[in-house]
């Protein structure tokens, strides 16, 4: 992978005064650029001018960081003639560490959105910047001699040191003015329970792979977030499992509604929010040498195990808890890593990246008020969505109507920019300059890797001619706060090293040495309800509803629920037989005089007593692909119960609609399809490759290469179902990578889809506890494949490499390659999904732009199905062929491979003893799905391994 | 056996070619011919706007992949089995009863084989490139995959269509010369002289008739078995629970026989109220085929049985799953109607009173087609939805289209039928004859 710089641009060149071929490109440019007006060139590379490093259709890879909640993950994007197609991790970045999530992937997509917004609006109608600004210019002007009396300026959550900057020297500029910082999913609870335990919030950096065992109360660090792909990589290290490395750490989960983290536990308790804080301070009271010995509870034989084993793991212990739960729980949680050692150890104190210490909630609540008290006449929102996802009971939408001048900065239309006297145009960060830092500190540069497609500015810019300092560009501003960190240094050096490595070196915080904690926090007093709790979660494909707007994440399964476009109400399958309620049933939804209706999910894991309803959904002003889905459960989120709400009654409101589900049942009706085994087992695991049914069919060149070696490439994979923790990240990577169209709802409602890659996910009944596995399915590459010989017309095939290959310019569409192949993974184009009938705007303008040029766009009526990316295979071996060498083991990734955070997808050349695959095929574990049906596949996996404690054998009550 | 020697050979021929050369066309006729051409253009329709917006319009899903359109060809090709098989088979086996029926059974057999032969067609999703199946010379220098079953389908249903055709024609060159020597119109004269090809009824022309037309059918029997046989490994051949069983080649020759057979019924009822010819096609014509129905309904119960039976012994899980969930699971109250309307009502043919009353037989008769159309449907939508792998279970449900579609070839069959009885001679007027004949010399 080579990442490149982008080239000088001829704009610097020009300084020296231009020449006639100069003033020709000049010309040329600005035409191009006349679309961006009046924005700046930078740094990036018009094709006016091919520098050297760049060949036509060659991909060329630029770092660059991506946000996610404010926090910025440092990745890889490739670009074909300036086109970005493929986002990828940058294996230096301690927040990617190679890997992405499904929010990094899915940017491309929300890049090339047709809805836009391509100027600034006023009431509905176009208008230039230029009209904005001398609109607002005199507003500054009153306002700087108010002292800022009267200006408002809301954000999300902000790491970047370059706004921060602008942020002081407005403040200096404006005394008055007031900045809120409001992030739906917050922080407030752990900043509390940080302030209570050290006195001061400071951020918790977890180092997963420095524990033997990790405790979770609530928490999902395997879970949708800013940390999920670094803690993901951290996992993976304690929880490899191969012949020769069987030590694992073990992972036991306490809450209330599954997670990913939940469901890859060793040992999962699920209790209602009350139960997890009498979990908690029984195990505290353990720990403490002057407690008591816990009180006995349901739970008791759980909680003594457990105690045991933090007792015999003292400083490769970690406990970790959920934003969710409450701050005492959190101030709780230091203290018992302070009793196990684990500061330090297995997890670090870090002063915030994000400095502002006031409390999100109260910090939106205070400028309501001033709102309503007119206190605030100029009101601009540079991030954020608060007339949707502030808390119901502030009335966000009412508050802003007072503003006598508001703006809202944002790349598509929203609710909030609906009620906004202004709709500004916001950059999308990969055609933005900006700069970001990651929980752990460590700043990156975002880098666009585009010139903005339509007239857009970015908070810096609006920053900047609030400053008075019209026309400073945001790359200025970003090399301009580096300035001092290069320090004697040669700037220019600095600032390449950091654009080429994707982040800056030596930005990472140093750990905070452990302030001493006091005592033991008491436990929050006992909050008695009529009814069910309401739990509240961050959805695990469109995080807050800011990516509702993102046709992929929309349809990327739910984990768990495999639902699509829609979210749902978990309940627990007693609670939903005592309500009447079954799987797919519409629901009203009733919470402290408000109410919702929602479909509703019975989940075997629910805690009894609770339902779980994830947010980002009803939205009401968005692009048409995220509108009215879902239920928006931010109308029941009050500022007091932000997560957990208790007082909840639904009742049914009517029968099943159309399923938008890509997994109608998690039950694997008794067949071993996702084996598991304890890790006590593994050594009397017969292993390796069993021999495999004979087979009617002649042998092919192509086939039993794992047996005897042969000359050529055999290509295979492996999939490690101990590492899979369900993220997706590799479902939407092979979407991206493969031009993988998106379907809809109507057509999921079908049970149509047309993901190359599912996970099946399955759940079994073991003892007394449920174990749910993910099983990432991408097509088998059958050596025997059943598709083969049903095809009448010979358009799935087999190729010398062993690839079952899709042609699909002979594809009559007959369908028999799917109706026999016993994985099903095939998908059918039953209408121009990517070919002329395409989902809501996907088929407008730029929306083609997002296509990998390397992949065939298909038509209607056409087969197709996963390729093992035959393109990068092809690309390696191009490569390969150049310096006349073998393509070198691991030189090939599939997308769904590079995505992975916890490196559960191996692929490589199965014919050669060495390569990786061919040794994890070696593994006892190993294991092939259907293998009775004798396609002798050439995915395979290893099966699922668990570390449970031997004290809870036979049940953990 | 069955004309009443008492009436002459002319009577005979008058009541055969009269509606069709001289009679109008009656009103229930009109009626008959209406509604076929008006399900022909939902039909016509249908394809129209299934090629325009393509085959997303059908209820199919990524799990149930094949539904309406296979099933509608299957439940065609089988109707098209009986004809050939009442000709062929009750010829070579000295079946005189045949004579009256076997004309409109050909033409049955005709219409539903060239229907059938249009579905395979409609549900490829790209159906401009369906000659592919074809091995023609091309530049591409790519022929048919000849492993694949629907390869031999399409060989099976060309040739079957080809031999109908030509065997349905020659029998009736006999009688279109009858017609265009009663034809009293000049164009009846030239088209039914064109259609007779010369036939003078000449001895020669008997003896050349008579060999030729009993070698045909010896051809014919083989290529009933194998047509069907072939549509059985559609499935057979694949490896999905519930299709992988070698018993289907036999078990959907005896369900097209007698799907056939039922639709012959039904027809006949038809034929012999529009044309007034009760005297021809009389109850122990009717008998005669009940006795059929009520054996192939035996032959049904007994291969349900044994596919259950096979299952369960042979021991394999995925197997199992299937057939359990045939008869609890998500469609088992079709399975059940299948199971009534092909097993348990056929039973009341038994009864010597059922299988006389044209009424009872009529609607056993339509029900067996029923139950034989949701036998083809639940083979495939059954083990479509319960495969290998639970993750990918699902369900199916017809759109208006699958419907529209069902319904607009059953219009076209009826239009083709309707066609027929006005310009062909729907019984066959010479094997007729020589019954009387017979009769008479008895």
């Amino acid at each position: 992978m080579t990442t490149q710089a982008p080239a000088p641009s001829i704009a610097s060149s020009a300084a020296a005064g231009p020449t006639r071929r100069d003033a020709l490109r000049l010309l040329a440019l600005a035409l191009a650029g006349s679309a961006a007006a009046c924005s700046k060139a930078e740094d990036i590379v018009p094709l006016t001018e091919a520098p050297e490093s760049l060949i036509s259709g060659e991909p060329l890879r630029f770092a660059t960081t991506l946000p996610l909640g404010g926090y910025g993950r440092g990745m890889i994007v490739t670009s074909v003639d300036g086109r970005p197609i493929k986002v990828e991790g940058n294996p230096r970045h301690p927040g990617s560490q190679g890997a992405t999530d499904i929010f990094a992937e899915a940017e491309i997509l929300s890049l090339y959105d047709p809805t836009r917004l391509r100027t600034p609006y006023k009431a509905g109608r176009p208008q230039s910047w230029e009209a904005f600004f001398s609109e607002l210019s005199p507003r500054l002007d009153a306002l700087r001699a108010r002292g800022g009396e009267g200006l408002a300026i809301l954000t999300g959550r902000v790491t970047s040191p370059t706004l921060l900057r602008q942020m002081e020297a407005l403040r200096r500029l404006y005394p008055a003015m007031r900045w809120t910082r409001y992030e739906p999913i917050g922080d407030d609870n752990a900043r509390a329970g940080a302030r209570a335990a050290f006195g001061r919030p400071l951020d918790l950096v977890p180092h997963l792979d420095r524990c033997d065992l990790v405790l979770t109360l609530g928490a999902d660090p395997l879970g949708a977030g800013p940390d999920q792909i670094a803690n993901g990589s951290d996992f993976r290290k304690r929880r490899t499992v191969r012949s020769n490395a069987r030590d694992m750490m073990r992972l036991y989960s306490i809450e209330s509604e599954r997670t990913l983290t939940g469901a890859m536990a060793d040992h999962r308790l699920a209790l209602g929010p009350e139960a997890i804080l009498d979990v908690a301070w029984g195990l505290a009271d353990g720990l403490d040498d002057a407690g008591t010995a816990p009180a006995a509870s349901p739970d008791s034989r759980f909680v003594e195990a457990l105690l045991a084993d933090l007792d015999a793991h003292r400083g490769r212990a970690l406990v970790l808890v959920g934003e969710g739960q409450p701050p005492e729980l959190h101030a709780l949680a230091h203290w018992m890593n302070a009793r196990l050692g684990a500061f330090g150890a297995t997890v670090d104190l870090v002063e915030p990246s994000d400095p502002i210490e006031e409390d999100h909630a109260a910090s939106l609540s205070a400028l309501v008020g001033d709102l309503h008290r007119g206190a605030v006449d100029t009101l601009l929102i540079l991030s954020g969505n608060p007339v949707y996802d502030a808390p119901a009971d502030l009335d966000f939408g009412a508050a802003l109507d007072k503003a006598a001048f508001s703006a809202q900065l944002d790349t598509l239309p929203n609710e909030t920019n609906a009620r906004t006297a202004w709709r500004l145009a916001g950059s999308h960060p990969l055609e933005a300059w900006s700069d970001l830092r990651f929980r752990d500190g460590t700043a990156s540069v975002v880098q666009p890797l585009i010139k903005p497609l339509y007239e857009t500015r970015t908070a810096h810019d609006l920053l900047a001619l609030l400053g008075g300092a019209n026309g400073s560009a945001a790359y200025d501003l970003v090399r301009a706060t580096w300035q001092p960190a290069a320090g004697a240094a040669d700037f220019e050096a600095f600032w390449q090293n950091a654009l080429t490595d994707g982040f800056i070196a030596g930005s990472a915080s140093a750990p905070v040495a452990p302030p001493l904690i006091a005592a033991k926090p008491a436990r929050p007093p006992r909050r008695e309800s009529e009814g069910l709790t309401l739990l509240f979660r961050p959805d695990p494909t469109i995080w807050d509803g800011r990516y509702a707007d993102n046709a992929w994440l929309q349809e990327c399964p739910k984990p768990f629920s495999r639902y699509t476009w829609e979210n749902v109400v978990h309940l627990s399958p007693e609670d939903a037989r005592l309500l009447g309620i079954e799987s797919g049933d519409e629901a009203r939804l009733e919470l402290g005089g408000r109410a919702i209706d929602a479909t509703c999910w019975q989940d075997e894991a629910q805690a009894p007593g609770t339902a779980a309803i994830t947010l980002g959904y009803g939205r009401t002003s968005a692009s048409p692909i995220g509108l009215g889905l879902g239920a928006n459960a931010f109308a029941l989120r009050t500022s007091d119960t932000p997560w957990v709400a208790p007082g909840l009654r639904i009742r049914r409101i009517g029968g099943k609609g159309a399923a938008l589900r890509t997994q109608f049942t998690l039950d694997a009706d008794g067949r071993d399809l996702a084996p598991e085994h304890p890790l006590s087992a593994l050594a009397a695991l017969a292993g390796g490759e069993k021999k495999e049914p004979d087979s009617f069919y002649p042998e092919q060149p192509y086939e039993r290469v794992a047996e005897e070696e042969k000359p050529g490439y055999a290509w295979g994979m492996v999939i490690d179902t101990t590492l899979c923790t369900g993220c997706n990240a590799c479902v939407v990577a092979c979407q991206a990578e493969n031009n993988v169209p998106v379907v809809g709802p109507d057509e999921i409602a079908r049970g149509r889809d047309m993901h190359w890659l599912r996970i099946d996910t399955y759940e079994h009944q073991e003892e007394d506890e449920l174990r749910t596995v993910f099983e990432p399915v991408p097509c088998m590459h059958c050596e025997k494949a059943p598709c083969e010989p049903v095809c009448p017309v010979g358009a799935s095939v087999h190729d010398h490499e062993g690839l079952n290959v899709q042609v699909y310019n002979r594809c009559v569409g007959t369908r028999f390659c799917q109706a026999n192949c016993p994985y099903k993974v095939r998908r059918f184009n039953f209408f121009g999904y990517a070919d002329g009938q395409e989902y809501a705007n996907l088929g407008e303008e730029p929306a083609q732009a997002r296509y990998n040029p390397d992949v065939t766009v298909r038509p209607r009526g056409v087969m197709e199905k996963c390729t093992y990316c035959v393109q990068r295979i092809s690309s390696a071996r191009r490569e390969a062929e150049k310096e006349n060498r073998r393509i070198a083991d691991g030189e090939v990734t599939p997308a769904c491979a590079g995505a992975c955070p916890t490196q559960a997808i191996h692929f490589g050349d199965i014919g050669t003893k060495t390569s990786k695959v061919s040794a994890l095929r070696r593994e006892p574990q190993h294991h092939v799905l259907l293998e009775e049906v004798g396609t002798r596949p050439r995915t395979t996996y290893l099966s699922r391994i668990r570390n449970p404690n031997p004290a809870l054998r036979g049940g953990s009550r | 056996m069955t004309a009443r020697s008492g009436r002459g050979y002319t009577a005979l021929t008058e009541s055969v070619a009269d509606p069709v050369l001289s009679a109008p066309a009656g009103r229930s006729w009109w009626l008959l011919f209406s509604a076929g051409l008006v399900l022909t253009c939902v039909f016509f329709g249908s394809i129209f706007w299934l090629f325009y917006e393509g085959i997303g319009i059908f209820g199919n899903n990524t799990s149930v992949v094949w539904a309406y359109p296979i099933a509608n060809y299957v439940w065609w090709i089988g109707i098209g089995n009986a004809g050939t098989l009442i000709s062929c088979m009750l010829l070579l086996t000295r079946q005189k009863w045949r004579s009256s029926i076997n004309r409109f059974a050909e033409a049955m057999t005709l219409f539903a084989a060239a229907i059938a032969g249009i579905f395979p067609i409609l549900h490829l999703g790209r159906p401009l490139y369906f000659y592919w199946l074809v091995p023609y010379p091309n530049t591409m220098d790519l022929w048919p995959q000849w492993k694949s079953p629907l390869v031999w389908d399409f060989f099976a249903i060309a040739s079957y269509l080809i031999f109908s055709l030509l065997f349905w024609y020659v029998g009736a060159l006999p009688d279109f010369a009858t017609f265009r020597d009663r034809s009293r119109s000049r164009a009846g004269q030239l088209i039914y002289g064109a259609l007779a090809l010369g036939w003078r009824g000449s001895v020669r022309h008997w003896a050349a008739y008579e060999t030729f037309y009993k070698t045909m059918a010896a051809l014919g029997v083989p290529l009933v078995v194998s047509v069907h046989s072939v549509v059985g490994m559609d499935f057979a051949a694949g490896n999905m629970p519930g299709w992988q069983e070698t018993i289907f080649p036999p078990y959907f020759v005896v369900g097209a026989m007698f799907s056939g057979f039922a639709m012959v019924v039904v027809l006949a009822a038809i034929v012999r109220r529009f044309l007034r010819t009760e005297e021809l096609v009389t109850r122990h014509h009717f008998e005669a085929m009940a006795k059929i129905l009520l054996a192939g309904s035996i032959v049904m119960g007994l291969s349900y049985g044994t596919e259950a039976f096979q299952s369960w012994y042979a021991g394999d899980d995925v197997d199992r799953t299937v057939v359990a969930f045939q008869y609890t699971g998500t469609y088992a109250w079709l399975m059940w109607m299948q199971i009534a309307c092909n097993v348990a009502i056929p039973q009341l043919l038994w009864l010597p009173a059922a299988r006389r009353s044209i009424p009872v037989l009529l609607v056993i008769a339509v029900l067996i087609n029923v139950g034989m159309y949701l036998e083809r449907i639940l083979i495939i939508i059954n083990t479509l939805s319960r495969g290998h792998l639970p993750s990918m279970w699902s369900s199916y449900a017809p759109t208006l289209w699958d419907w529209l579609l069902l319904a607009g070839s059953l219009g076209f069959f009826l239009l083709l039928f309707a066609c027929f009885l006005r310009l062909a001679p729907a019984i066959s007027m010479h094997e007729m004859r020589k019954l009387v004949f017979e009769g008479g010399r008895e």
